[in-house]
């Protein structure tokens, strides 16, 4: 057996480690550990210098495992194991130990978090020992994609890879193409026809050579993997159509908050209270009245119902804003000599050309009044018989303090923006991660917005977050030049960890058949084994943990490998 | 000096461990005496690990998965849910506290929870003082 030679890495982060962290005293006590050949720490490892500090050392001391402890894995792990790529080393010869996100970031006390750090290196560098160099396996890319939601999301993309001249399959819900945008009238901020902006877009996804849409349509489980998907995609009678695909994106888009959660807002039992999605209905027919058939006089507009409240959904649905400020335009032009009220808690209109929509807005005699969200919305009852309008809202007004009483015949609820009901079946179909409210998670928040964790998989629009049509569409196209990329390249590389079965230890028990959630694991009768087919197989090594035998091994993460770990980090505990 | 014990987490990588790395890159505070292993499903974690874990000298084992129905590997999570009730019967016919094993689900953006998990499970194997397995085996070989 080849002598094993371990270089291990102590990264300061600047003082994001190195701060909570006595990374030499770290490098210094790794040093003692057999194996060790050279342990050192450097002020930014990821960077290109420290990158090539591992690769000179690898080059220098024959180094054939590296440990870098630094950042978490899901960060930084694929820098590290292209660094020994470079270097000439299998990449899979390297481990990570997380002594930022898991260490320095979390605790307080210097030694302790140092003390910790001793011993999550020191188990990555006992698991690293049993590391073994795994081939990289290319997978050709189907140049088809599925795209879940006909929205102005999922259009965008389908037209932006269907005008390159690629296969999209877009499936939609619903009867027809345009999900939330085809039901509103104008758009902010500057009041143009979200119709003469959607219509244009379906007719042409519709017609479009290389797009085959799917109305009244669903897809209830994907199977295969990047570059290799297939589905069926069900519709009305009983129809089915099986279709393969290279990559997915899911553009499920939204909902809208039922108010009839909140008690005092009477939504439902008060004819005249609405919502802005049913407010957009009256607008768009052009008949903006209320129940009774009559114009109304006042006019009030709340915010924030079901957003930024603990009690329903804490984040901002981020054009509720924007929208109401365009409504008391549309109702100004409409009735002018009408009493319009803004009830807000803040104003957010940010995004371009809407600050200055709010700026105009103020001159079109409205009334912002302001109420604290994060306490109580106001109170809509119906009025009088004596009042001359039919409700009255009542709140404590935020800037004056005082308990005031607003009169309306029309009552516009701004709702929120939720995920769409079928969030869940669908994360599920395809393999993404949903956030607590139910949103899809991005891979990188920031650096890789549209992607999610699960390769060929990406997100865009309203179901990864509440967005407006900008955003909804750059996340469109954005994800559809990431397809194309790899649909142009042809090819891609895929993990390798998957299963593999020892046929000398097997005994033919098949308990890895059962378990398997994939049915990546068939039976050989005639040799009496159990076969994994890599292909099918995720890696996700529940067989490995049943098979009573040790005859399955999950690979990068074998049960020598994972012993050996807790040998380490167990090596360097705490003092009784 | 008061009983430090040391914990062996498991952490799935799609959710439990995406939550833990939240709690950090929120600045969230707790307790040190955490030891985390990464595996990429809860499904994955192995009878063997958990006693090899005690074995070693931990005073408690924490296993976190996806929550129920979110697992990124439809049902490994169940597969564990089921090992963990027979560990625990095992653990305790070995003499321990059966609280020196929990599983716990942490979702990607329950950063705060892991923070408060950790927490709470330090204080519980505090208070059950240090594990004498590692002693007791070293004892008897």
């Amino acid at each position: 057996m080849e002598e094993i030679r371990i270089g291990v890495y102590v990264c300061w982060c600047g003082t994001n480690i190195a701060k909570m962290v006595d990374v030499e005293a770290v490098a210094k006590a790794m040093r003692e550990i057999p194996g060790v050949i050279v342990a050192k720490d450097y002020k930014y490892m990821c960077s290109d210098p420290g990158q090539e500090l591992i690769i000179q050392d690898i080059k220098e001391h024959n180094l054939n495992r590296v440990v870098v402890s630094a950042c978490s894995p899901r960060i930084h792990e694929l820098t590290f194991r292209k660094a020994l790529e470079n270097a000439g080393l299998n990449p899979y010869m390297f481990e990570m130990a997380n002594i930022r996100e898991h260490d320095s970031w979390v605790h307080t006390d210097r030694a302790e978090a140092t003390q910790k750090a001793k011993a999550l290196v020191a188990g990555a560098i006992n698991r690293v020992r049993w590391h073994e160099s795994l081939d990289k396996r290319s997978v050709e890319i189907n140049p088809a994609t599925l795209i879940i939601g006909g929205g102005i999301a999922g259009i965008s993309a389908a037209l932006e890879i269907a005008d390159a001249g690629k296969q999209v399959y877009l499936v939609e819900k619903q009867s027809q193409l345009g999900g939330t945008v085809a039901k509103l009238d104008l758009l902010f901020p500057h009041l143009d026809s979200a119709q003469q902006l959607i219509q244009p877009k379906i007719n042409r996804a519709m017609n479009h050579l290389s797009i085959q849409c799917f109305l009244n349509a669903e897809i209830r489980e994907v199977f295969g993997y990047i570059g290799n998907f297939e589905a069926k995609v069900y519709q009305k009678d009983d129809l089915e159509t099986e279709i393969q695909f290279g990559n997915v994106i899911v553009a499920t888009g939204l909902k809208p908050f039922d108010p009839s959660k909140i008690d005092q807002l009477n939504y439902k039992r008060l004819p005249n209270v609405i919502t802005s999605l049913e407010l957009e209905e009256k607008l768009l027919s052009g008949n903006l009245v209320m129940d009774n058939g009559k114009d109304p006089k006042h006019i009030a507009l709340i915010h924030c119902i079901g957003s930024r409240n603990k009690n329903h959904h804490e984040y901002c649905s981020r054009t509720c804003c924007n929208t109401a400020l365009k409504y008391s335009n549309q109702i100004r032009s409409a009735f002018p000599d009408a009493a319009i009220y803004e009830i807000y808690s803040d104003i957010r209109s940010f995004g371009k050309g809407c600050e200055e929509l709010y700026t105009h807005t103020a001159r079109q005699d409205v009334m912002f009044l302001m109420y604290d969200q994060k306490g109580e919305v106001p109170k809509i009852t119906e009025a009088r018989h004596s009042e001359k309008v039919n409700m009255m809202l009542e709140f404590r007004e935020q800037l004056s303090g005082e308990h005031v009483e607003v009169p309306a015949d029309l009552v516009v609820l701004m709702v929120a923006m939720e995920a769409h009901e079928n969030a869940k079946e669908i994360a599920h179909a395809v393999g993404v991660s949903m956030c607590g409210n139910s949103f899809y998670i991005e891979k990188h928040p920031k650096l890789d917005p549209v992607a999610t964790t699960t390769g060929g998989v990406y997100v865009v629009g309203s179901c990864q977050s509440p967005k407006d049509i900008p955003d909804s569409v750059s996340q469109a196209r954005a994800a559809a030049a990431r397809i194309m990329a790899d649909i142009n390249f042809g090819s891609v590389e895929v993990e390798v960890t998957t299963a593999v079965v020892n046929e000398d230890i097997c005994c033919g028990c098949q308990t890895c058949i059962s378990v398997c959630p994939y049915t990546a694991i068939h039976f050989d009768a005639e040799k009496n084994v159990s076969v994994v087919n890599e292909i099918l197989c995720k890696g996700c090594g529940t067989c490995g943990s049943a098979c009573p035998t040790g005859a399955i091994r999950s690979r990068h993460f074998t049960d020598k490998q994972i012993l050996s770990q807790i040998e380490g980090l167990m090596s360097m505990q705490l003092q009784h | 000096m008061e009983f430090e014990p040391t914990i062996v987490a498991f952490l799935c990588n799609w959710c439990s461990y995406t939550g833990a790395d939240l709690a950090g890159t929120s600045r969230m505070k707790y307790a040190s005496n955490i030891r985390v292993i990464r595996v990429m499903c809860s499904g994955r974690v192995e009878p063997t690990f958990v006693l090899k874990a005690f074995r070693e000298g931990a005073d408690g084992v924490l296993i976190c998965g996806c929550h129920p129905g979110d697992c990124h590997y439809h049902e490994g999570n169940y597969k564990c849910l089921r090992r963990y009730h027979l560990l625990q019967n095992y653990i305790e016919q070995m003499g321990m506290d059966k609280r020196r094993l929990h599983l716990d689900w942490i979702s990607a953006s329950e950063g705060k929870q892991f923070a408060e998990l950790v927490d709470k499970m330090t204080q519980t194997i505090k208070e059950l003082g240090p594990c004498q397995v590692k002693h007791s085996v070293e004892t008897l070989t």
